[in-house]
C-alpha cells in the first residue's frame, strides 16, 4: 500500500518559503506584543475537556478533536487559546497581580474544514489584556492590534470598532415578542438581513431601535455615526456603549491610529462572549478579517477568579498569504556559500563554514568528495550566492555568478565573504 | 476583488442570469446583453464588473472576495451557507423547494412517512436538515440532474427538488406531498467590501434594491 504523502487532508505542510515567512510574520508580531509589555507564555496543544466546556460554546466544543488520554479523562486539541490562557491567570498565575499582559502563539485545530481553505490546522498569534476594564484598556489592545498588523509589514489596513452593548440594549429595548426576538438573533448571527427584515416587517409596533436593526450592515463610518445612531436609540445600555465608543475613538487618536480605524455600530460577533468592545482589522482586497479581538469580561468568573478582560487574535496564516500576494512578495534568502572539496581540502572545508557562521552567513559544506565540474552542478542544486571548492590547505577556488573563479588562500575568502565584498 | 471605485458582481449562469441583467439595467448600473456577458463571462462596464459563474459557484466567489455582490437564488444559499451577509430579497426567479413523490404513491404529510425514508435530491444538506428536524430518519441520495427519474426506477421513495411551475413533475407523474421552503433571487455581499470600500458597496446595494422595488 502506497503512505499517503500528502498527508491527512485538511492539514499542511509548509514548504521552505511558506515556513519562513510564517515564522517571520509570527516572529514579528510576538516582537511587537513584546515591546508593548507584554509577555509570551506557551499552553498546551492538548486541554481537559471540562476546561473548555467552561469556556466555549456549542459549536466551539462540536468542532473540536477530542479523545480520551491514558488515564480516561477526555481531552481536546485546542480550538482557539484564550480559554487556556484564561485557565493559566486563574490557575498557576492566581498570585500574580493583575493587570496581566500575555501573549501566544501557536496552532489551533478544528474538525470542520474552514470556510476558505479545507484547512483544519491554523496558527494564530493573540494577546490578551486581564485585570483591566475601561477604554483605556480597550484602545491598548485595539491600538497593539493595529500596530501588530504594521509589525508584519502589511500596508493599507484598517481596524473596525464596534462594542456588543450597543446591540444588547437595542435587543432589550425593541418592542417584539420572546419568539421574533430570538429569530431576530439568529438572523443577524447568520447576516441574513432578508429574515430579518421580515421579522421586523410582521410586527405592529415600530420603533427607533426596528430601524438601526434593518440598518445594521451600514452602521459604519467616523465619530459622526455615533451621534447619528445617539439620536436613535432610547435605552441606556447603547448609550452607554455609544460613549465609551467616544471615549476610545479619541485614545485610538492619540495612540496615532486614528486614521485606520472606523466605527462600525452594526459588527456582528459572538454576542454571548463579548462583553463590550469589539474589533476586527482588515487588509487591502483580502475578504475577510485577519484580526479579531474585544472585551470577555464573563470569562474569567467561569474560572474562579472574577475580572474583566480583552485581548484579540491574528490569522497567521492570512497574514503569510497577505504577504506572498503582495506586490513584492518575500523571496527566501538563499545560502550564502556552498563549499565542496576533495579529500586534501575537507578541513579546511568545514574550518572555512564554521567562520563564516560565526559571521552570520550561511554556508552548507558538501557530504562527498567531488570534481570541480561536479562541484558547480551542486552548486546550482544548493542554489547558494558563492561556491567555494577546497583542493588543499593552502588554496581554495572562489566562484560566485557572472565572475572568473579565483584561487585565494581560504582566509582571504573568509574575510571578503564575510567582509561583504564578494 | 476590484480596487476603489469599481464594484464586481457574481450573477449565475441559467435561469436567474435574464433577471439579473433586467435588475442591472433598470437600476442604471449597466446594460449589457447576456449574449455579450455569455461569450466573455467578465464584463467591465462603468465602474462595474460583472462576472458570470455556476448559480453553486456565485457565494464561492463572493466569500472569498474574488466578487464583491453576487445575485444568487436563496436555494444555492440553503445549501451552502457562508460568511456573506444576505442583503436584498431582489424578488424575482421565484421557485419552490418540494417533496415529490410518485402520483400513486401513499406518502403525504408525515403521518404517512415509513421509517425510513430514501429520498434523491441535489440539496442533500437541506433535504438531511428539514427531515432531521421532524423526526425522521432519511437516507439522502446525492443527484446531480434529472432527479425525477429516481423514483420512477424504484431507487428512492421520493426526491426534493426546485420547481416554478411544476410542470417538470407532472410530466413525470410525481405530485408534491411537502414544500420545504420558497426561494427567490437574493443578492449578497462580501463582509469585507462592505467595511473597506463601504461607499462604493452600498450605493450599488441601494440601487439594486430600489430597482427590486422595495422602497429602502
Amino acid at each position: 500500500m502506497t503512505p499517503q504523502l500528502g498527508g491527512v487532508p485538511g492539514f499542511r505542510d509548509l514548504l521552505p518559503l511558506e515556513a519562513e515567512i510564517l515564522r517571520e510574520a509570527q516572529e514579528s508580531l510576538l516582537a511587537e506584543m513584546r515591546r508593548w509589555g507584554y509577555r509570551h507564555v506557551i499552553t498546551p496543544l492538548v486541554e481537559n475537556m471540562d476546561v473548555l466546556d467552561l469556556g466555549l460554546g456549542v459549536e466551539q466544543r462540536r468542532r473540536l478533536f477530542k479523545f480520551a488520554d491514558g488515564r480516561g479523562d477526555m481531552v481536546a486539541l485546542v480550538g482557539e487559546r484564550t480559554v487556556p490562557v484564561a485557565r493559566l491567570v486563574a490557575g498557576k498565575l492566581r498570585s500574580a497581580a493583575l493587570p496581566l499582559r500575555l501573549c501566544y502563539a501557536g496552532p489551533v485545530l478544528s474538525t470542520d474544514e474552514g470556510r476558505f481553505q479545507q484547512r483544519r490546522e491554523t496558527y494564530q498569534v493573540g494577546a490578551e489584556l486581564v485585570g483591566a476594564s475601561g477604554p483605556v484598556a480597550d484602545a491598548e489592545v485595539i491600538a497593539l492590534a493595529a500596530r501588530c498588523m504594521e509589525a508584519t509589514g502589511i500596508r493599507r489596513y484598517q481596524i473596525d470598532v464596534g462594542h456588543a452593548e450597543f446591540f444588547h440594549g437595542i435587543m432589550d429595548a425593541v418592542r417584539l415578542p420572546d419568539e421574533v426576538k430570538a429569530g431576530v438573533r439568529a438572523a443577524l448571527a447568520a447576516r441574513d438581513f432578508v429574515t430579518l427584515e421580515s421579522l421586523l416587517e410582521g410586527t405592529p409596533l415600530k420603533s427607533a431601535e426596528h430601524e438601526l436593526l434593518l440598518r445594521f450592515p451600514a452602521l459604519r463610518g467616523g465619530r459622526e455615526i455615533l451621534d447619528a445612531a445617539g439620536g436613535l436609540v432610547r435605552n441606556r445600555r447603547s448609550e452607554a456603549a455609544l460613549a465609551e465608543l467616544a471615549q476610545v475613538r479619541d485614545l485610538l487618536v492619540s495612540h496615532g491610529i486614528g486614521d485606520v480605524v472606523n466605527l462600525d455600530l452594526g459588527a456582528i460577533r459572538d454576542f454571548d462572549y463579548y462583553t463590550g468592545v469589539i474589533f476586527e482589522g482588515y487588509g487591502p482586497d483580502f475578504g475577510r478579517p485577519v484580526a479579531q479581538g474585544g472585551r470577555y469580561d464573563a470569562l474569567l468568573a467561569r474560572f474562579g477568579r472574577p475580572a474583566p478582560a480583552t485581548g484579540f487574535m491574528i490569522q497567521l496564516d492570512l497574514v503569510s498569504e497577505m504577504l506572498t500576494r503582495a506586490s513584492r512578495p518575500p523571496a527566501l534568502k538563499p545560502v550564502d556559500a556552498a563549499l565542496a572539496w576533495t579529500a586534501p581540502g575537507l578541513n579546511t572545508a568545514l574550518r572555512l563554514g564554521s567562520t563564516l557562521r560565526l559571521f552570520g552567513m550561511r554556508a552548507v559544506v558538501d557530504t562527498e568528495s567531488r570534481t570541480q565540474t561536479e562541484a558547480k552542478q551542486w552548486w546550482r542544486a544548493v542554489g547558494a550566492a558563492n561556491l567555494v571548492y577546497c583542493r588543499t590547505d593552502a588554496e581554495v577556488s572562489w566562484s560566485s555568478p557572472g565572475r572568473r573563479s579565483r584561487n585565494l588562500p581560504p582566509e582571504q575568502v573568509a574575510a571578503r565573504l564575510a567582509g561583504g565584498g564578494a | 476583488m476590484t480596487r476603489d471605485g469599481t464594484v464586481s458582481i457574481a450573477i449565475p449562469t441559467g435561469v436567474l442570469t435574464t433577471g439579473a441583467l433586467g435588475l442591472l439595467t433598470k437600476s442604471g448600473l449597466t446594460r449589457m446583453s447576456a449574449e455579450e456577458l455569455g461569450r466573455r463571462l467578465l464584463v467591465d462596464q462603468s465602474n462595474v464588473r460583472v462576472i458570470l459563474v455556476r448559480p453553486a459557484d456565485v457565494p464561492a466567489y463572493v466569500d472569498h472576495g474574488a466578487a464583491d455582490l453576487g445575485i444568487v437564488g436563496k436555494d444555492i444559499l440553503w445549501e451552502s451557507p457562508g460568511a456573506h451577509y444576505e442583503l436584498v430579497d431582489l424578488r424575482f426567479g421565484d421557485c419552490r423547494l418540494v417533496l415529490a413523490v410518485p402520483s400513486a404513491s401513499k406518502l403525504n404529510g408525515p403521518e404517512t412517512w415509513p421509517p425510513m425514508l430514501r429520498i434523491a435530491t441535489k440539496y442533500p444538506r437541506t433535504t438531511s436538515a428539514w427531515f432531521e428536524a421532524r423526526g425522521q430518519a432519511v437516507e439522502v441520495v446525492r443527484l446531480h440532474g434529472s432527479v425525477e427519474l429516481a423514483p420512477q426506477v424504484g431507487l428512492v421513495d421520493g426526491i426534493v427538488d426546485l420547481t416554478a411551475t411544476g410542470r417538470t413533475l407532472r410530466e413525470n407523474r410525481l405530485r408534491i406531498a411537502a414544500e420545504l421552503g420558497a426561494s427567490t433571487a437574493r443578492l449578497i455581499a462580501n463582509q469585507a467590501s462592505l467595511k473597506t470600500r463601504t461607499a462604493a458597496v452600498q450605493s450599488v446595494v441601494s440601487r439594486l434594491r430600489e430597482a427590486s422595488g422595495l422602497d429602502r
